[in-house]
């Protein structure tokens, strides 16, 4: 079943005055389950892409469906509750708010949709124990690792069991057993769970073990597979 | 406890140096506002409080027309109608006459303000009888026995027992005069007073002057400015005689009341720019941790946190800030004027010859009026309210995005 | 170098700095005002009395400031006289016989100080005549009289009205006489107008029994700078039987009041930057732990921590400096046009008018206060950055480097 799709999309950036196409003419079809990497060498719009996916940003052209529903033209608080309801995001670095412990991280999205105190606390930490995270509950982000990090920003992406998870560059901080480990937790929620994730990636750790597998090159996709 | 406020309070002590410096300015506006307001507030009472129980009194009948113009023609009888209705009433009242005359020791003559008032019942109204500084107050209102202001006394080179001539403008336009002796003098540390009061019974004036039974004011005692306006409405509708006013302390002080008015409001200017100095600073502590948050932001926008909810993040953290500095200052605050209420500041030498000059009181006492200290704390939540404006404006228009890419 | 680098600095968060500089502007403007209402109250006090009554320099009978009475009269006119036309300096002088009395019209009466003057010699060193509101001031009349305008409300009179003014000669006997309000004067003083009244010194002098005699010589200088030397000189010409007094010595409790406001507008500066000195330590902290990584490869670059030191303090002097003279210039400009066209308190104008000030202040500035916040503000801004700029010189290099 598709959930997502990108028609035509084309984003160009003015710097300082100068056109940059960042994304030109991407076509993509993103299904329920998918487990897909984006690839490519540094500046050929794998952010950029990502973003437009998240609703983060608006494309110069063309279009993104929401299981058919066109989300280019909602306006911005539409668009946060859109996110806030369909998606989960994984960023580099700065995924959590520094004076909230791991727990009250992943609360804070189920809080945002309204979620009572308790079954917040209850599904938080259920959660947790699940991926084996419960330890970190009461940690503040200072007193975690980068990896325990990520771990949590993971867990706070799927808490309100979102359509797809986009991450961009999720292991880049990390050294290569750590960014394993992380690995292992969002393709095992991908199969028990059956979330659909999108990354972005120079990892070759991550490019292996992709599902489908985008390269990018100047903005377009050269090879699918 | 509310995550949003939890939140806000964490951030509050993440950068703990530049909370309690924001605070402390918070708290040292509020101290010394109120510090100052109760100073203001409390010396304004209290000259209010003296000026009015010295002798104004807080409410007086007198004659429709003689507050503009103070002459004997404007005068009234003071008749058993109007006294029987006072009495039924129980009011604490008492009757006078002024005039402006001449008093004569040997070869000086000085000029003189002739109050005309009974002494036994001007003991009910004002506290002028209780500022004898040396002999003895009259008891009769026919006595031919005066008491004159310190510095007169001193003025005219004359002593107690000595005799005087004093000579007016009676009634009906003709000069009169008569010999009174003195027999006591008052202090009142207003220079106006000292130098020109001459009391004198009230008969005695009346039959100096040719007045028969016409006074010029009835003064009455109230417990206080509040129950003064009261009093004044009764007045006015147990007697409606249109030939006759009630005219309130502020109707009877006109100048004394501008000239606090005149102190107030450049104590509040100045206190406003006190408290817009600190909203500045308010505003760029304000706006440097939101601008140094601005990834952070960037994330929680990407996950769906609502725009306002964001604005409303800042404006509790700000509040939140301003709310203990205010507890702070508060506390100070009524320590401080709580101490001047208890050890008013006596104001010494020259300073008080300057207040005496004004006819002011030279001490300064302090308030503990709640309205000081709510508009006070008010008045700087709302201007940390405003300082806000701008960062708050600028999360606003914050694109997750941004936040995201801001370094 | 140093104040170079300080001085990229203040620029590189403008937003910050000009926030900064913002909060002292507002301070400025605020001490300018407050200072120029101040001063310009208490000059107008000052300005007015002079210029309506006391002059510069009044010489009297030995005792006659303190008591005055009739009987305490100049006795050689001549010898006064000539010792003032003999002194320089001295623009111009006048006679006037001074005593209290009583001025009664048909229907009340009021204890006044009757002022017995030349009405030529009077108008060229006061400006008295310069607030008549209706009529004229003393003309050739014998019996022409110029009262305030509180004083005629008071008796009740206008102009043409008969009134009747008492006083007592120095024999001990009461002299009286007739005049007609010729004129009605309104200073910026409601006690002046109540209490004095204007009659040519000639009527006076035979209703209090004086012949020629009068109280006393009253003179405006070509220059008030030069009051207390010319008062010497007089007062050495004229002998301990003549008081020489100067308008400080007629006026001593405005005068107090004037030095005592000089000397404490410095509480004022003070408070008001106190009020900045908290803006100014959290900007100076931000600046430094903003810059932590710099600072320590400054100082792997082996500056010293003097030079470290220095540079905080020096961005905080430039923006207390910018501050003061930007908010200088500002209150300046909000000043200038004040200080032509007055401020009107006329809401105030009663309370005003017991001062003396008149309901119109015209703000004067101090330029001893511009001196006092110049310093001043630029010092708070200093001992604002004391501390933060210890905290940078506190860091250790090798942990400054490495924090992100
Ligand atoms: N806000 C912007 N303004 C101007 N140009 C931009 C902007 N964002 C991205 N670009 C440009 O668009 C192109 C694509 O950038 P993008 O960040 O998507 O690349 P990327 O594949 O994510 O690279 P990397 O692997 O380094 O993260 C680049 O040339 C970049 O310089
Ligand atoms: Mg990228």
């Amino acid at each position: 079943m598709e959930i997502l799709r990108a028609e035509n999309l084309v984003k160009i950036y003015q710097d300082n005055g100068v056109p940059v196409h960042a994304v030109r003419g991407i076509n993509l079809s993103i299904k329920k389950g998918d487990y897909i990497v984006i690839a490519g060498p540094s500046g050929s719009g794998k952010t950029t892409l990502l973003n437009l996916l998240g609703a983060l940003d608006r494309p110069t052209n063309g279009k993104v469906y929401f299981q058919n529903e066109d989300i280019t033209t909602k306006s911005k608080s539409e668009l946060s509750k859109f996110r806030l309801n369909n998606l989960g995001f994984i960023f580099q670095a700065y995924n959590l708010i520094p004076v909230l412990t791991a727990l009250e991280n992943i609360e804070f999205s189920m809080m945002l949709k309204g979620i009572p105190e308790k079954e917040r606390e209850e599904k938080a930490l259920a959660l947790m124990e699940e991926l084996g995270i419960k330890e970190l509950a009461h940690k503040r982000p200072n007193e975690m690792s980068g990896g325990q990090q990520q771990r949590v920003a993971v867990v706070r992406a799927i808490v309100n069991n979102p359509a797809i998870v986009l991450a961009d560059e999720p292991t880049a901080n990390l050294d290569s057993k750590t960014a394993q480990h992380l690995l292992e937790l969002m393709q095992r929620m991908n199969k028990e769970k059956n979330i659909t994730f999108v990354f972005s990636s120079h990892d070759k750790q991550v490019i292996e073990q992709a599902e489908r597998l985008l390269i990018l090159k100047d903005g377009m996709i050269v090879n699918e597979e | 406890m509310n995550l949003l406020l939890k939140l806000a309070w964490r951030n509050i002590w993440r950068n703990k140096r530049r909370s309690i410096i924001t605070l402390a300015a918070v708290s040292f506006a509020a101290l010394l506002a109120i510090g100052m307001r109760g100073i203001q507030i409390g010396t304004y009472s209290l000259n209010y409080k003296t000026a009015i129980e010295l002798f104004t009194s807080y409410v007086q009948i007198q004659k429709t027309g003689y507050r503009d113009n103070p002459s004997l023609n404007n005068s009234f009888v003071f008749d058993n109608d109007i006294k029987n209705i006072l009495e039924e009433e129980s009011y604490k009242f008492t009757p006078r006459i002024y005039a402006d005359g001449l008093i004569s020791y040997k070869d000086a003559s000085l000029g003189a303000a002739l109050f005309g008032i009974v002494p036994s019942t001007e003991k009910n109204v004002t506290t002028v009888t209780n500022k004898l500084s040396a002999g003895t107050f009259f008891d009769s209102d026919n006595s031919n026995q005066i008491v004159v202001g310190a510095k007169l006394l001193e003025n005219l080179n004359a002593k107690i027992g000595d005799e005087v001539v004093i000579l007016s403008q009676g009634f009906d336009g003709s000069l009169g005069n008569q010999k009174f002796t003195i027999s006591g003098t008052v202090k009142m540390g207003m220079s106006e007073f000292d130098g020109m009061a001459v009391f004198i019974g009230l008969s005695s004036l009346q039959h100096l002057l040719g007045m028969d039974d016409r006074i010029n004011a009835i003064a009455f005692d109230a417990d206080g400015l509040e129950s003064a306006e009261i009093l004044k409405r009764d007045l006015m509708q147990k007697i409606s005689d249109p030939e006759l006013s009630m005219l309130l302390w502020e109707e009877l002080l006109p100048e004394l009341k501008q000239l606090i008015e005149f102190d107030n409001v450049s104590g509040i200017f100045f206190l406003g720019i006190l408290i817009v100095i600190v909203a500045f600073g308010i505003l760029n502590t304000v706006l440097m941790s939101v601008t140094e948050r601005f990834k952070e932001f960037g994330v929680v926008l990407s996950i769906g946190m609502p725009q306002h909810n964001l604005v409303k993040l800042v404006y509790i953290e700000t509040i939140m800030i301003t709310i203990i500095g205010l507890i702070l200052g508060n506390i100070l605050g009524y320590a401080v004027n709580y101490y001047i209420v208890q050890n008013p500041i006596i104001l010494g030498g020259d300073l008080s010859r300057i207040y005496e000059e004004y006819n002011f009181v030279p001490r300064l006492e302090s308030s503990l009026n709640a309205h000081i200290f709510f508009n006070v704390s008010l008045s700087i939540v709302i201007i940390s309210i405003i300082a806000c404006f701008y960062p708050a404006y600028k999360v606003y228009k914050l694109e997750p995005l941004k936040g995201i890419r801001h370094t | 170098m140093l104040f170079k680098l300080a001085w990229r600095n203040v620029w590189r968060n403008k937003r910050r700095s000009l926030i900064v500089i913002g909060s002292v502007i507002v301070g400025m403007i605020a001490v300018i005002l407050s200072d120029g209402l101040s001063n310009g109250m208490l000059r107008q006090m000052l300005d007015n009395q002079i210029s309506s009554n006391i002059l510069h320099i009044q010489i009297h009978k030995k005792g006659f400031n303190d008591n005055k009475i009739i009987k305490n009269y100049i006795e050689d006119s001549d010898r006064v006289e000539a010792a003032v036309n003999n002194t320089r300096g001295i623009k111009a002088y006048t006679k006037r016989v001074i005593t209290f009395g009583l001025l009664s019209s048909a229907n009340s009466s009021a204890g006044v100080f009757i002022y017995g003057i030349q009405p030529e010699t009077e108008k060229e060193v006061s400006v008295i005549n310069s607030y008549i509101k209706e009529g004229n001031f003393l003309g050739t009349g014998k019996r022409d009289i110029a009262i305030g305008q509180k004083l005629a409300e008071k008796l009740d009179v206008g102009l043409g009205d008969k009134v009747v003014a008492m006083a007592n000669t120095p024999s001990g006997s009461i002299g009286s006489d007739m005049f007609r309000v010729a004129g009605i004067f309104q200073t910026a003083s409601s006690d002046y107008d109540k209490v004095i009244i204007y009659v040519p010194i000639e009527t006076a002098q035979s209703m209090l029994e004086l012949n020629d005699k009068s109280n006393e010589f009253a003179m405006m200088l070509n220059d008030y700078k030069n009051v207390a030397s010319v008062k010497e000189e007089l007062s050495a010409k004229l002998g301990s039987e003549y008081e020489v007094l100067s308008y400080q010595d007629l006026l001593p409790m405005l005068i107090f009041q004037m030095d005592l406001y000089r000397e404490s507008m410095w509480i004022l500066n003070l408070i008001i930057g106190l009020a900045l000195i908290f803006g100014i330590i959290n900007t100076m902290l931000m600046s430094v732990f903003e810059r932590i990584q710099e600072i320590g490869v400054l100082m792997a670059a082996g500056m010293k921590s003097y030079q470290i030191y220095f540079m905080f303090i020096f961005e905080a002097l430039i923006i207390g400096i910018i501050g003061t003279l930007l908010g200088i210039a500002a209150g300046l400009l909000v000043h200038l046009p004040l200080s032509f066209t007055g401020i009107d308190f006329s809401l105030f104008s009663e309370a005003l008018e017991s001062f003396g000030v008149g309901a119109v202040i015209y703000p004067v500035l101090s330029i001893e206060n511009l001196i006092s916040v110049l310093i001043i503000i630029p010092m708070i801004a200093v001992a604002g950055a004391l501390y933060p700029a210890y905290k940078a010189v506190k860091l250790e290099p090798v942990y400054a480097i490495n924090y992100v």
